[in-house]
């Protein structure tokens, strides 16, 4: 009876275990923890391609290694003391071998054609999902949709300016959505990609976008006629040619549309005369501490930027405590701010000059030193050779460290001895970059000898009568110069202690001013753009001169000194413009760029447009990479007329299957 | 009152359930003597009488006393020997001479779905017992496996507690498909990790190795199979309570640093840092290791207890496994239960029940020895109260003060946990088929759990240099489930000289997994550590939809199934000739539609030479065996989802907006299929000289066609990556395995000797449409997957060498000059001998990091009692990779920024040196190709293991109840030689981490294992004993 029972559960048990093994849709397959591409075909999916456009912002805008590529070779910046070959290699003085290899020209490529793709394809499924949700709430608005426009056109501009002629085909055809597999790339001609893309693009942007944000920082129409014009400037510069560099793929300097450069160069000025005359609610900022401090971040001069946010570690894409030193963070800041925790003074003024009176805090002037990029000298002597007139010598650098010990908690002296044996208390300089060489400034002994760190342990000197330690601009170097103030970390939240100083940096990275567009309009007005006077606001008689003394007139105000770390209320403006010389041109243009956009990554590209990178930055003096050696070198940099376009990325001709001969002419010459 | 009433009528209903037997046939005393083949007496055999439940046991002298029926059997069992069935046939004397259990090829094979006589297999398999693995004692089998099977390849990619090593079986076949082998557990394919089942349960394991003996497990099986088979109770035993434990202590193997006057030597030569740190001084000599290390501690203790009647068997069991690593605060501790039940219902109905349940808890994981390396040992870690310092300042970094007694102060501020519960079930009935003799239905069905929760908690300014560095916590909570059903049916059966085993099989399975991970800074108090991140501020907490900087998702879920269907027939003749025949049907959830279903097979041949009348007189020959195998295998470990493409998340904030973006990462692929592995095997079997020397010899190649990978495109592709099936690799081997008995009890003493040699040669033999090399993923075709492209190092440049007038062609814009790396140029020379290039990256090569040889041996000698056990393995060939010497981990930086491994650096007065010129470039903040400084020959030959053993026989064992007694100690790693690394850093020269671990910038392919700043290795002595009562 018993086994009987049992045996007849146990028949059920194994028929019923026979039929469920035999379901098939065990075979099945539903992900339920990312989406798959289809989502992409849904109003919700595209507007998360939206945002991972500006959220891709961030993968370069903030990189320092991307920044590294805009900026090390160029007259504002050399590679610094801690560098390692993606800063050597970068600045064409032999420090490091340049070539295809060199990993931050890969950077911009291998970054943004994910991008392009995705703005591909919220263009093409904004259509279809339009269509068939036609007179439905799941319909898309034609001004998101164009906000991606604005990015492909974003990125392609990038793109020509750095490389040449790049492809427009992905896989799937001409700017299509590209979900094939290719491995094989065709590269389309510098106008091709202006004139099939870059100009469409924008035009459409301008014509659709809202001239209000729809969310904090997202483009508008201004944004759009800003970006126009630069590449209407850039194109008819590359048209003209004037110091004949060579373009690739090789093709004839005729425009497609059958315009010439004056045509472009006037198309550039008046369209940034537009903006100035009706620039929406985009404004100059009163002072130029203004645009940069970071309390005023996301002000109306900003008009793109990649966001940042201390409130959110998630939506802020790095951690808020310990950066990654990686994408999305914003890191570039590090790489031009010295060691300043090095300095020592002293407890009670005896032989010992070990306490740090000047810690790593993350505040604006201070943050994560990294050393990896260095200012030559001609930047202090040259370029901001008035620091007492215009403020943004002051408002781009850190020329004094102050003391702030109590931050740290562990020395609790309420003064420390500094130079010449005096006391200091919080607050107080402790080392300040002097505007000028002094005869009086006694300096430790110099590099080799042991004791070229000197007391405040960076081989910094002293002045009779200051407490402060002193550097001269001629004993810059790779290892001591003024830190970049514009770029460093703002936080509400470090309390009475050091914050997050080894933090990327949670603070928009700049993109595009409100700045800019009267260099545009000037640099076009110089060559040869037929002028008319400006209204509005910032009336003016739309000369080059008019349009430049509008931005100089701004940088003689002062409101706040960050040297004096304290209110400064002046007007130089009219000093300012009485300096401005009787006739501008491309020298003085690039000059007054360098000072209002320096250390933002605009360099390299405005030397290359203007074709003026060998002459500008052909040479640079600056000191050792040992504290106390203060010995100017003269380096002379090889930037050859190939070095204008970089080498397409060894990754991309490696990635490829082509031909050797094929891979070989998809390489831009020289390289 | 009531409960007696019931018990009564239970007892009178045994009583009479026993009567029948007791009352049947005349039953007579039977006495005799229990000896072994050497004719010592043998204490403890179980004498039974076949039909009934009592038995007894040989006393001291080895007799016995047992009443039996006239007409009944008797049965003689013990460990280690033959169960003897003896007749009584009315005999009252029966002495008795036990057989050892013969380890001929006699020995039963479990070869998957049914074991074989190992006379009869044809496919290559590679069997060990489990009193083998008891050799050495380990926290699980793959320590104890090492350097034991030939073809076997166990790398250490970790040496922290409870780690269990990776397992190449005939070396690599799948570049980003999974290579590792199946494991079968009791029959059904085990999910969990091989270091929840205790080794001491374990009775074999067996290896499949070629196609032909892996096919019946089809997909799952190309990368070989590891059945492993726990004990079982007997049936008819009697009930025995077994004990087996050790414990052992260890010593940190220290990393070669520099000490205070080598690093104030190495600071001054390179001349960089001319100024100490604050906390530095010249004459200060700190040794950072022995102030962190603390003594390592395993044990483990087994308690079993096993039996059976007639009809059925039982065998429970518990494990406790603890293992303190040198590293404070890192341990592993392991709970097991185990049971197993097998019983028969009826004439024709079998079932039977196994059950493995541990739980585990991991403290300590992230615990590394980076950071304490790094130390400046010229650092005072001690402030002038003698209190610790909570960092050291150098030059230019903060060092965090680590200490053993720091790590044991933390308290609540400080906690990396991971609790783990696993369980595995299986359950089968058999149901023999009435009237069809040998016809039996089997159905196996497999339920296994897992669940863990891994949390990680750091306190404001814990481990942190900067005291005001937040805190922070992250949880991650991870359910796993997983079942198999295997209906079976299986013939076996005898016709004169014709043997069949037919088996047919349809099976499915299942498997689940779902984790999730929360993280958070700012955590409110210490107290609440990682069980409330909800406490933290809202801003402050992370729910990360994305994935990490590996790719790995924060959020996971996974399902996957596999339906199978397979038929395979083994037939012999006469013993002589063998064939076995394989043909599985595989279906795969993780494939296209339309692409999920493949059907492959397998055949393979053996011929039992010594048996055909042709070998009689050569008597020298006791077996030989030729064996010749084909077939087909499949590989579908792509990850889950692979087909579907997927959108990557791309969180971002306009302003105080938050939203989160989607792009296109992976395209789909709608065609994605199977990757095939077609592999030939070829062997000899013999043993010879009366079976002293027996041994395999075996030859085999594995072409693997259509691989799984991720291709990355290129970048203007505008996506990432597919997974597709391109490329091929190909595997070639040659195994020789060799046991000898060179002393057979000759006065007492017996001499065994095993010994095991392989060489596998890999080769990438095409890549994605027919590329010659994929320098991102480091393949290239015609190379071996295990390869490394970097620049070679030749030497130092000195002035006198013939060629340094090329220096400045070759380095060019290389101010210090002598003493700088030597790197090997490749490009062309002009007429004149003049290099035409300077040294670039076309001077990158392929490395090839797999030995040439390698393999194990093992020797045995007893006399008595004792026996002494050694066992050993070798390596021959290869390249090391250290990144403590290379430029990955930080600790070769030779500029005297921070702690320094010791070498032996250029010096005007030391041209000859092995290391450069400290005062010499840097690339980043390495010596000018460092990373070349990091290869090593990777020959070895080390001893792992030397154990001494005991086994009491003495009479007093038999008054205290005991049945088995032995006392052992085991001495882990105690010598190596050969190796150019040991020699060198004094270090063991296996790996201990993957490639993309324990390196301060973790630069090499996972796939590559390496020297990293992993928990130090150790020498250790351990005391063990084996108690059966």
């Amino acid at each position: 009876m018993k086994s009987k029972y049992i045996k007849s559960l146990l028949g059920t048990a194994l028929v019923s275990v026979f039929f469920m093994g035999c379901s098939s849709d065990i075979l099945t397959e539903n992900p339920r923890n990312f989406y798959t591409p289809g989502y992409f075909q849904t109003k919700a999916g595209i507007l998360g391609g939206v945002t991972a456009l500006y959220a891709n912002l961030r993968n370069l805008n903030g990189q320092a290694y991307y920044f590294n590529s805009c900026e090390t070779g160029t007259d504002e910046a050399t590679w610094g003391q801690s560098a390692d070959g993606n800063f050597t290699s970068m600045d064409y003085s032999g420090a490091a071998t340049f070539n295809s290899a060199t990993s931050p020209i890969g950077i911009l490529w291998s970054t943004v054609y994910s991008n392009i793709n995705t703005a591909n394809g919220i263009i093409e499924n904004a259509l279809i999902v339009n269509a068939s949700k036609k007179g439905t709430a799941d319909t898309i608005p034609g001004s998101l949709i164009t906000e991606a426009n604005f990015m492909r056109a974003y990125d392609y501009f990038l793109l020509v300016q750095r490389y040449g002629g790049v492809p427009l085909d992905l896989g799937s055809g001409i700017l299509k959505f590209n979900t094939n597999p290719s491995r094989t790339s065709v590269r389309n001609t510098v106008p091709e990609v202006y004139t099939k893309c870059i100009f469409p693009d924008l035009l459409t942007a301008v014509n659709t976008l809202p001239v209000t944000q729809r969310f904090t920082g997202t483009v508008t129409k201004q944004v759009a006629q800003l970006l126009l014009a630069k590449a209407y400037l850039t194109y008819a510069w590359w048209l003209q040619n004037p110091n004949n560099i060579p373009t690739y793929p090789l093709c004839d300097r005729t425009d497609p549309n059958g315009k010439d450069a004056a045509w472009y160069f006037q198309q550039a000025y008046n369209l940034a005369t537009t903006v100035i005359a009706n620039p929406g609610s985009y404004a100059l900022q009163a002072t130029y501490y203004d645009v940069n401090v970071g309390s005023n971040d996301r002000n109306k001069e900003m008009m793109l930027y990649a966001d940042h946010t201390q409130l959110s570690q998630q939506y802020n894409g790095g951690s808020l405590t310990s950066g990654s030193a990686a994408a999305p963070d914003n890191f570039a800041g590090w790489m031009l701010t010295w060691n300043y925790p090095t300095i020592t003074s002293s407890g009670d003024g005896g032989a010992t000059y070990k306490i740090s009176s000047v810690l790593r805090v993350s505040t604006q002037d201070l943050g994560r030193p990294w050393v990896r990029m260095a200012p030559p000298i001609g930047v202090f002597t040259n370029t901001f050779a008035d620091k007492t007139n215009d403020s943004r010598y002051d408002g781009t650098f850190t020329t004094v460290y102050h003391a702030n010990w109590p931050l740290g908690g562990t020395v609790t002296a309420t003064s420390l001895v500094n130079a010449n044996g005096m006391s200091v208390v919080p607050g107080a300089p402790i080392l300040s970059f002097l505007s000028t060489d002094d005869p009086s400034i006694v300096y430790p002994p110099a590099y080799p000898d042991p004791l070229a760190p000197g007391k405040s342990s960076v081989g910094a000197g002293t002045m009779p009568g200051r407490a402060d330690y002193v550097v001269g601009p001629s004993a810059i170097s790779r290892i001591i110069y003024p830190g970049l103030w514009k770029l460093g970390p703002y936080r509400t939240d470090n309390g009475t202690g050091i914050g997050n100083p080894n933090a990327g940096s949670t603070r928009p990275f700049p993109i595009l001013k409100f700045s800019e567009l009267f260099f545009i309009a000037a640099e076009a007005a110089v060559k040869g753009a037929t002028v008319t006077s400006v209204s509005g606001t910032y009336a003016n008689d739309g000369t080059a001169k008019g349009l430049i003394n509008i931005i100089r007139a701004r940088a003689g105000k002062w409101r706040y000194s960050n040297a004096q770390n304290a209110v400064v209320v002046a007007d130089n403006s009219a000093a300012m413009v009485a300096a401005t010389p009787a006739t501008i041109d491309i020298n003085y243009i690039l000059a007054e760029r360098s000072r209002e956009f320096y250390g933002e990554g605009y360099r390299i590209f405005d030397l290359r447009r203007t074709q003026t990178w060998a002459n500008v930055a052909g040479t640079y003096q600056i000191c050792g990479v040992k504290f106390g050696d203060r010995t100017v070198q003269t380096v002379t940099r090889t930037i050859l007329p190939a070095n204008y376009l970089d080498p397409i990325p060894q990754a991309q001709i490696d990635g490829m299957d082509m031909t050797a001969t094929e891979k070989a002419a998809y390489q831009n010459p020289g390289y | 009152m009531k409960i007696k009433n019931q018990i009564k009528p239970f007892w009178l209903f045994l009583i009479f359930l026993v009567f029948p037997l007791l009352g049947f046939a005349q039953t007579i005393t039977v006495r005799g003597i229990v000896k072994d083949a050497t004719g010592e007496t043998l204490i403890g055999v179980s004498v039974k009488v076949v039909g009934t439940t009592g038995g007894s046991i040989t006393d001291l002298a080895g007799a016995y006393e047992i009443k039996a029926p006239e007409n009944s059997k008797i049965t003689f069992s013990y460990v280690g020997y033959q169960t003897q069935l003896v007749d009584v046939n009315g005999r009252s004397t029966i002495n008795v001479t036990l057989k050892d259990e013969d380890k001929s090829l006699n020995e039963v094979i479990v070869v998957g779905y049914g074991t074989q006589r190992k006379e009869a297999v044809t496919g290559s398999v590679a069997s060990v017992n489990g009193s083998v693995l008891k050799e050495i004692p380990a926290g699980n089998i793959t320590q104890a496996l090492q350097g034991r099977l030939a073809g076997v390849d166990l790398e250490q990619n970790d040496t922290k507690p409870g780690a269990t090593l990776q397992i190449r079986i005939r070396g690599t076949r799948s570049l980003t498909a999974d290579n590792n082998p199946l494991i079968v557990l009791d029959g059904i394919p085990f999910s969990g990790s091989i270091s929840d089942i205790s080794p001491d349960d374990i009775k074999s394991v067996d290896i499949l190795k070629d196609a032909s003996a892996t096919a019946i497990y089809g997909s799952r099986g190309s990368n070989g199979v590891i059945l492993i088979t726990t004990n079982k109770g007997v049936k008819g035993a009697v009930p025995q309570v077994s004990y087996s434990g050790y414990y052992g202590q260890g010593k940190a193997i220290y990393y070669p640093m520099m000490n205070g006057p080598e690093f104030v030597a190495l600071r001054k030569a390179s001349g960089r840092y001319t100024a100490n740190g604050s906390d530095e001084a010249n004459d200060v000599n700190t040794d950072w290791q022995s102030m962190f290390y603390t003594t390592a501690i395993v044990q483990s203790h087994d308690l079993n207890v096993s039996g059976g009647n007639e009809k059925g068997s039982y065998k429970f069991g518990a494990n406790y496994y603890t293992n303190q690593a040198v590293i404070p605060g890192q341990n592993y501790t392991r709970y097991a239960i185990r049971g197993s039940i097998d019983q028969e219902i009826g004439k024709y109905i079998r079932v039977g029940f196994t059950s493995n349940t541990n739980f585990n808890v991991t403290n300590g994981a992230s615990l590394g020895v980076g950071n304490v390396l790094s130390q400046s040992p010229i650092a005072n870690p001690y402030n002038t109260d003698g209190t610790l310092k909570r960092f050291v300042q150098m030059p230019l970094d903060q060092g965090f003060v680590l200490t053993k007694d720091r790590i044991e102060n933390l308290g609540d501020t400080w906690k990396d946990q991971k609790k783990a519960l696993g369980s595995y079930n299986s359950f089968y009935a058999e149901i023999k088929i009435p009237g069809v003799e040998g016809l039996k239905y089997r159905t196996n069905i497999g339920a296994n759990f897992n669940f863990s929760n891994a949390g990680t908690y750091t306190g404001v300014g814990v481990m942190n240099a900067t005291a005001t560095a937040a805190s922070s916590a992250s949880v991650v909570n991870s359910y796993t489930t997983d079942w198999a059903i295997e209906n079976m049916l299986t013939y076996d059966r005898s016709f004169g000289k014709h043997r069949v085993n037919a088996v047919a099989m349809y099976s499915a399975e299942q498997n689940f997994n779902n984790y999730s991970t929360i993280s958070a800074i700012n955590i409110p108090t210490d107290n609440l550590q990682f069980y409330n991140i909800g406490q933290a501020n809202a801003s402050d907490i992370t729910v990360n939809p994305g994935k990490d900087a590996n790719f790995v998702p924060y959020q996971g879920y996974s399902v996957w199934g596999l339906e199978s269907l397979m038929g395979r027939v083994m037939y012999s003749y006469d013993d002589r000739y063998m064939i076995s025949g394989t043909v599985r049907s595989d279906g795969s959830s993780r494939l296209a539609p339309g692409y999920q279903w493949h059907t492959y097979p397998a055949v393979s041949v053996g011929w039992n030479m010594n048996k055909e009348s042709f070998m009689k007189d050569i008597t020298w020959i006791d077996a030989l065996k030729l064996r010749a195998g084909y077939g087909q295998t499949s590989n579908q470990s792509v990850a889950t989802y692979s087909t579907l493409g997927s959108l990557n998340t791309a969180p971002y904030n306009f302003g105080t907006t938050y939203s989160t973006g989607f792009n296109v990462n992976t395209v789909p692929n709608s065609k994605l299929g199977w990757e095939y592995s077609y592999t030939y095997n070829f062997a000899a079997d013999f043993s010879l000289l009366k079976n002293r020397l027996s041994g395999t010899v075996e030859y085999y190649i594995t072409d693997t066609k259509d691989l799984l990978m991720n291709v990355n495109l290129p970048s203007t592709s505008g996506v990432s990556s597919y997974t597709a099936n391109v490329g091929s690799t190909q595997n070639k081997g040659l195994e020789i395995s060799l046991n000898g008995v060179i002393l057979d009890n000759l006065n007492g003493w017996t001499w065994e000797v095993g010994a095991n040699v392989y060489k596998n040669v890999n080769k990438i033999t095409a890549l994605a449409s027919g590329a010659d090399q994929d320098i991102n993923n480091g393949w290239f075709k015609g190379k071996s997957i295990n390869s490394i492209y970097d620049y070679k190092k030749i030497g130092l440049w000195n002035t006198t060498d013939a060629d340094y007038k090329y220096f400045s062609t070759l380095e060019p814009g290389k101010t210090s000059t002598v003493g700088m790396i030597k790197i090997q140029y490749t490009g062309t020379y002009k007429a004149d001998g003049t290099p035409t290039r300077a040294i670039g990256p076309d001077d990158r090569q392929v490395m090839n990091l797999d030995a040439d040889f390698q393999g194990g041996f093992n020797t045995r000698v007893a006399y008595k009692g004792f026996d002494l056990a050694v066992v050993g393995g070798f390596q021959s060939g290869g390249i090391l990779v250290s990144t403590l010497y290379g430029s990955a981990s930080y600790l070769n930086l030779m500029t005297g920024r921070r702690g320094n491994v010791n070498v032996d650096y250029w010096t005007t007065t030391n041209t000859n040196a092995l290391y450069p010129n400290p005062a010499g470039p840097l690339s980043g903040d390495n010596p000018l190709y460092g990373s070349t400084l990091g290869y090593f020959d990777a020959s070895y030959l080390k001893i792992r293991t030397i154990t001494l053993g005991y086994n009491f026989k003495q009479k007093w064992l038999k008054f205290a109840g005991i049945e088995k007694l032995r006392l052992y100690g085991t001495v882990q790693n105690p010598f190596i030689l050969f190796s150019a690394y040991h020699n060198q850093s004094g270090m063991d020269p296996e790996t201990n981490s993957y490639g993309n671990q324990n390196q301060a910038v973790n630069s090499y392919n996972s796939r590559t294992l390496v020297i990293g700043t992993n928990t130090p290795s150790t020498h250790s002595y351990l005391m063990g004993i084996n108690v059966t009562f």
